[in-house]
């Protein structure tokens, strides 16, 4: 309450966690500016999924806290914390024959109780969500009809319709062809600039995530290794101390943001593939 | 199902549970109607209204009204159970049985007899605790099912499973009781296990009726969780349910409704399992509507199965559970090859 004009929509404080005796994050600290992008990346079991589910009080800590606004999100109510902090799953799953609408409409849930049932705002977030992700002509349809594309679209339109402060995605684009990665994380982009959410993602690509985050973060053993913009993160030293990879950085020529491009891993021969 | 144009599909809920709901109130009263002698269904409603001479008002109020509102709230109950572990489970095939609580509920009604019969096979207590001690074995069950997955209860298909081995171990144990005891004993059980809805007063639908209201009002308030419980456990968290604390509760509703369904007409068969089934592919996706289309087509098959069996074997009482067997096994194989065909 003392820093009411702080920058920080999310503070992790001191986080550790463990899966029964395995210890994944120890003594994390992060903060999460507003209204920016932040992409948490790493190596496999670096724990950058599982921060982020964290983030979503997914996962209860050994010791730390997550603020939201200097609130400590332990102490808030399952529902309460559904209308501040939107999460996309890994692999969400619904019903094959659920249609568009009936999952997007789902975004209203911690808004609604029983005194409150479905109301006008309701339906107008419903309708913001679903034209802001460009999915209103695909209402009717059952999701089992929809391309992979499609279908995370409309999975972001529910987190949309939620209208949380702060969206969570974890590997968004894992599943996507390189058209829809980009049409997926345009969409991400648009969260940011139109509707002013803060995001957090975790991204597996280091080069889609140095295109799209105002943050980086590198991960590894539990621990940040590194934290800035794209620019200050992405040297061929930083990229070879937390990913093992020798690489060459250039500047993309189109965006100007770094690009990596993979040589060999640090301790065997030339990469498979990237 | 999904051919159909939008106008159809909002009309569609209304339509099907309105024609239910006719079929219903027809069935209903041709069950108190039919019999051994004929009440045609103005007479029905004059004695139901209070009028008629005494052997009308006999027939109607104490021998064939009890037994078509018990079978309204068994097999509406049973439905109700199996609607909602359909939609928790997201299986189809899901049914009340599939908990262990009928089964349970039959082991105590077999020890019940097996302990409470002297020398010569008489009963040394009434007939009428018989449905307590089916209650006390479906809770027994329903515990046991709990206490067995212990911090996996939340997982439904770890509850299923053990829901399945306390429902063989007392489906065993039944069987043993059965054949090692006397004839008396093994007739009155196989009556139980079969379902029957005759030899039932009104105190018993009483106690049914009032036990049953607060948990079908329970039902209402957690069918709203229904549609965000069809995604899974991390989205569901993400739009603020927590779907292991839900799914316990609802499997505890279900078995709460299965051991009161069951206390008083025994293990009748497949109407848990074929009610919800029918009554989503008639109403669609709607909760509220399935929930409502779900109860009137249980109540439905085992008020029309009890019409057929008196019809069909009178003046023999055969239990009405035998009907509802029949026509449900054949329909629990039969989803059972679309599935696979659907699979495949």
């Amino acid at each position: 309450m003392t820093d009411n004009g702080s920058p920080y929509r999310i503070e992790v404080r001191d986080l550790s966690l463990a899966y029964g005796n395995l210890s994944v994050l120890k003594a994390l600290s992060l903060p999460i500016e507003r209204g920016k992008i932040t992409v948490l990346a790493g190596p496999n079991g670096c724990g950058k999924s599982t921060l982020l589910r964290a983030i979503r009080r997914l996962h209860k800590p050994a010791s730390g806290q997550i603020l939201l606004e200097e609130v400590d999100i332990a102490g808030l109510g399952e529902k309460a914390l559904a209308r501040q902090i939107g999460l996309l799953a890994q692999s969400p799953a619904a019903p094959e024959d659920m249609t568009v609408e009936e999952l997007v409409r789902l975004g209203r849930y911690p808004h609604q109780s029983m005194l409150q049932p479905w109301s006008r705002h309701d339906g107008e977030a419903l309708e913001l969500a679903m034209a802001g992700t460009r999915v209103a002509h695909l209402r009717a349809r059952r999701l089992g009809s929809l391309s992979g594309g499609q279908l995370q679209r409309v999975w972001i339109a529910m987190v949309l319709a939620q209208q949380t402060d702060v969206v969570c995605l974890d590997e968004p684009v894992n599943h996507l062809d390189m058209a829809h990665q980009l049409d997926c994380l345009d969409l991400v982009r648009q969260l940011r600039d139109e509707f002013g959410r803060t995001v957090v993602l975790v991204l597996h690509d280091l080069n889609l995530a140095a295109r799209y985050a105002d943050h980086l973060v590198f991960l590894r053993d539990g621990a940040i290794a590194a934290s800035g913009t794209p620019e200050q993160l992405m040297t061929e030293d930083g990229i070879a101390r937390v990913f093992d990879v020798r690489c060459r950085v250039i500047t993309d020529p189109v965006h100007g943001r770094p690009l990596c491009i993979p040589l060999r891993t640090e301790t065997t021969g030339p990469v498979a593939s990237a | 199902m999904s051919g159909l144009p939008e106008t159809v599909g909002t009309i569609r809920a209304p339509l099907a549970l309105g024609l239910l709901a006719l079929a219903f109130v027809l069935l209903a009263l041709s069950g108190v109607a039919f019999g051994s002698t004929w009440i045609a269904l103005d007479q029905v409603a004059g004695v139901i209204l209070g009028a008629g001479d005494r052997t009308q008002q006999i027939i109607v109020l104490q021998l064939r009204l009890p037994r078509v509102a018990i079978a309204i709230l068994a097999g509406g109950g049973m439905a109700v159970a199996g609607f909602l572990l359909q939609k928790i489970t997201r299986n189809s095939l899901a049914s009340p049985g599939v908990l262990g609580v009928i089964d349970g509920a039959a082991l105590g009604v077999v020890i019940f007899l097996a302990a409470l019969s002297n020398e010569s096979n008489a009963l040394v207590t009434s007939i009428a605790y018989q449905p307590v001690a089916a209650a006390i074995g479906a809770l027994v069950a329903i515990s046991l099912v709990f206490i067995l997955s212990g911090r996996q209860a939340s997982s439904a298909i770890r509850l299923l499973l053990f829901g399945i081995a306390v429902a063989a171990v007392a489906k065993s144990l039944t069987m043993i009781l059965m054949l090692i005891g006397p004839i008396y004993q093994t007739s009155q059980a196989a009556r139980w296990l079969a379902g029957a809805v005759n030899e039932v007063n009104w105190g018993e639908i009483q106690i049914t009726a009032i036990a049953m209201v607060p948990i079908m009002l329970l039902v209402l308030v957690a069918c709203r969780k229904l549609p965000p419980a069809d995604l899974d456990e991390v989205s569901a968290r993400g739009i603020g349910l927590d779907l292991p604390v839900f799914r316990i509760l609802i499997f505890a509703l279900a078995a709460a409704l299965t051991a009161l369904s069951v206390a008083f007409v025994g293990g009748v068969g497949f109407v848990g399992l074929m009610a919800p089934h029918l009554a989503r592919l008639l109403v669609g996706r709607n909760i509220f509507a399935g929930l409502v289309g779900s109860f009137l087509l249980g109540a439905i098959m085992l008020v029309g199965a009890d019409l057929i069996v008196r019809v069909l074997f009178a003046p023999v009482e055969v239990p009405a559970g035998t009907v509802t067997a029949i026509i449900g096994a054949p329909y629990f194989l039969f989803l059972l090859m679309g599935k696979q065909r659907h699979d495949g």
